[in-house]
């Protein structure tokens, strides 16, 4: 009787892994053919043989390295004396913040030892840097004090690129290792992590969108570091890639520009993922776009697009498997796409 | 699906620091939030079964509505009041695990009771007569009826557990994922998909059940050795 159960009960779990494997199997071919029939719209006579011979061609970077898609990473301590205030709006003044932790962590960042780091990250995974040290970034020079156990916990909201792409994993525990600090690491779309900080939730934040650090510093959320001479420390850079499918039908591969390329999609209305998080590659993309669509953070200004256009409200890596399922074309963060890439994560 | 497999058993066995702390963080966290639901939700749902007033019919139905509350919804509740600028951001609650724990039990404990009270209900009538016949008080009468009904307080564990241990809405927003900290199996598996790594994320997805599957073959023999 008990080994009969047990029996069943092994039995039940193979089935459950079964089900298990078989959804992470066909994730790559089915929805490729859900979607595509979706966006037959524009290709209805295609679609049947296209189903039946090959799925996914498989995303890849079409263009890259013009210089407005560059993406440019900035770090700024939150600054204590901010106007928090609560969901209601009123005014909170007893937020606890750990500024002696965040102006330690932002000081090695921006120290040698921290830019040579960061400037190297990638080159034995993918034999190229990750990130670009800016020439003018802040470099700071001097004594970053030990971890005492007030400031032990530092709270860094950042956006997933950095997360995502390993850059902090890299980083981090030689960091904590010399001096003791624990970064936690929260990481959401730019918007989201910058929100997050204005709740009163993290002590740093390592964004990348101009406007909404800009935004950020003159909301009086940000504050100078004593041996900075700005609230906004940008750093490094790296740039955005436009991905799409391998056989690239909208060439954009010969555009001339990236807003070329950018227009060239839109004319010809092929299948593009946005993120739709008010993400900083969100607010890179819907700059990019022909200023006649009129095309911004705000999903109603994609209404009459949504034949090609998809905006998914997503992560990086969800909108890039969403793309590579769909043959989609999609801005990227070069290191996340790589990343994705070397994951296994675009399936062909 | 066989790589996944394979992957998921080298990766138990390859004693990862990172997936040792995940795991561990993840049945800190489902232990102490089904146990807590559970000593919770037993007295509350037999306390429900027992009523016989419009009050208590009433509470059943509000119970019963909690039930269906969506993790996310109770998981921004409890963001908006642990943050930095939240009324109860004294507790320091946001990005812990105990603060992960509390969201959990506003969750699981309504399931709890109102499994509790459906089973309860059952035999609540004959066992009342019984209790009144040897003159039981209500706090005994209460102890009697859980008692009787002790296999399914195991079932109901069980369900507060797999609750726990399965959900990600909330844990995601209290949590906040954080390395080392408060990040769980199943926000894990969305930070690996993320990145395009799948097959962790069936791996680990793997472990899950996996770990699932050795609390339910313990808390069985014991259900059947405490039952017969």
């Amino acid at each position: 009787m008990r080994k009969k159960l047990l029996a069943s009960v092994v039995a039940l779990l193979a089935v459950f892994a079964m089900a298990f494997a078989i959804a992470g199997c066909s994730q790559s071919t089915e929805p490729a053919e859900e979607s595509s029939a979706a966006v037959s719209e524009s290709a209805t006579e295609s679609t049947q043989e296209k189903t039946a011979t090959d799925e996914a061609v498989g995303l890849t970077i079409l263009y890259e390295e013009d210089d407005s898609l560059i993406n440019t990473y900035s770090l700024l301590a939150v600054n204590p004396e901010a106007p928090f205030a609560d969901a209601d709006g009123n005014a909170v003044s007893d937020v606890t913040l750990n500024t002696v932790g965040a102006q330690a962590f932002i000081d090695w960042m921006l120290s040698d030892e921290g830019l040579e780091l960061i400037a190297n990250y990638g080159m034995d995974e993918f034999g190229e840097s990750l990130f670009t040290v800016n020439d003018d970034a802040p470099r700071f020079e001097g004594e970053i004090p030990e971890a005492t156990d007030e400031t032990r916990a530092v709270r860094l909201s950042t956006t997933t690129s950095v997360n995502d792409s390993g850059l902090l994993d890299y980083l981090l525990p030689k960091f904590q290792e010399a001096y003791g600090y624990e970064v936690e690491v929260y990481s959401a779309g730019t918007g989201k992590a910058i929100a997050n900080a204005e709740m009163g939730n993290a002590d740093a934040i390592l964004v990348h969108s101009k406007s909404q650090e800009e935004q950020f510093v003159a909301d009086g959320y940000a504050y100078t570091l004593p041996g900075f001479d700005s609230e906004r420390l940008s750093f490094m850079h790296n740039y955005f890639v436009l991905c799409g499918p391998a056989d690239d039908p909208a060439g954009v591969a010969d555009a001339a520009t990236a807003l070329d390329a950018f227009a060239q999609i839109a004319e010809g209305e092929y299948p593009f993922v946005s993120r739709g998080d008010a993400s900083g590659t969100h607010t890179k993309e819907i700059s990019l776009w022909p200023e006649e669509l009129g095309i911004t953070t705000e999903a109603d200004s994609v209404a009459d697009y949504t034949g090609w256009y998809t905006y998914s409200n997503a992560g990086m890596g969800a909108c890039l498997a969403m793309a590579n399922e769909t043959d989609a074309y999609i801005l990227s963060d070069k290191a996340t796409f790589l990343t994705f890439e070397a994951n296994g994560g675009v399936v062909e | 699906m066989l790589t996944a497999i394979e992957e998921a058993i080298a990766l138990l066995f390859s004693g990862d620091e990172m997936l040792a702390n995940i795991v561990w963080v993840t049945l800190r966290m489902s232990i102490a939030s089904s146990l807590i639901s559970l000593a919770i939700g037993l007295p509350v749902g037999t306390a429900l079964a027992m009523g016989r007033s419009k009050l208590a019919a009433v509470l059943v139905i509000a119970n019963r509505t909690l039930m269906g509350v969506p993790p996310v919804v109770c998981g921004l509740l409890c963001y908006l009041m642990f943050c930095g600028v939240g009324p109860l951001r004294w507790l320091d609650l946001l990005y812990t695990v105990e603060g992960m724990v509390v969201a959990q039990v506003l969750l699981i404990t309504p399931i709890v009771a109102g499994n509790v009270e459906s089973y309860v209900r059952g035999i609540v009538g004959p066992v009342r007569d019984t209790a009144r016949g040897i003159g039981l008080s209500r706090a005994r009468t209460a102890l009697l009826l859980l008692g009787e009904c002790r296999y399914q307080v195991f079932t109901v564990y069980l369900i507060a557990f797999g609750r726990a241990i399965a959900e990600v809405g909330a844990v995601s927003m209290v949590g906040g994922a954080i390395a080392y900290k408060t990040n769980v199996m199943t926000t894990a598996i969305m930070m690996y998909t993320n990145r395009g790594d799948f097959t962790l994320g069936i791996a680990l997805g793997i472990i899950l059940l996996l770990m699932f599957l050795a609390l339910n073959v313990v808390v069985g023999i014991v259900q059947r050795n405490v039952s017969s």
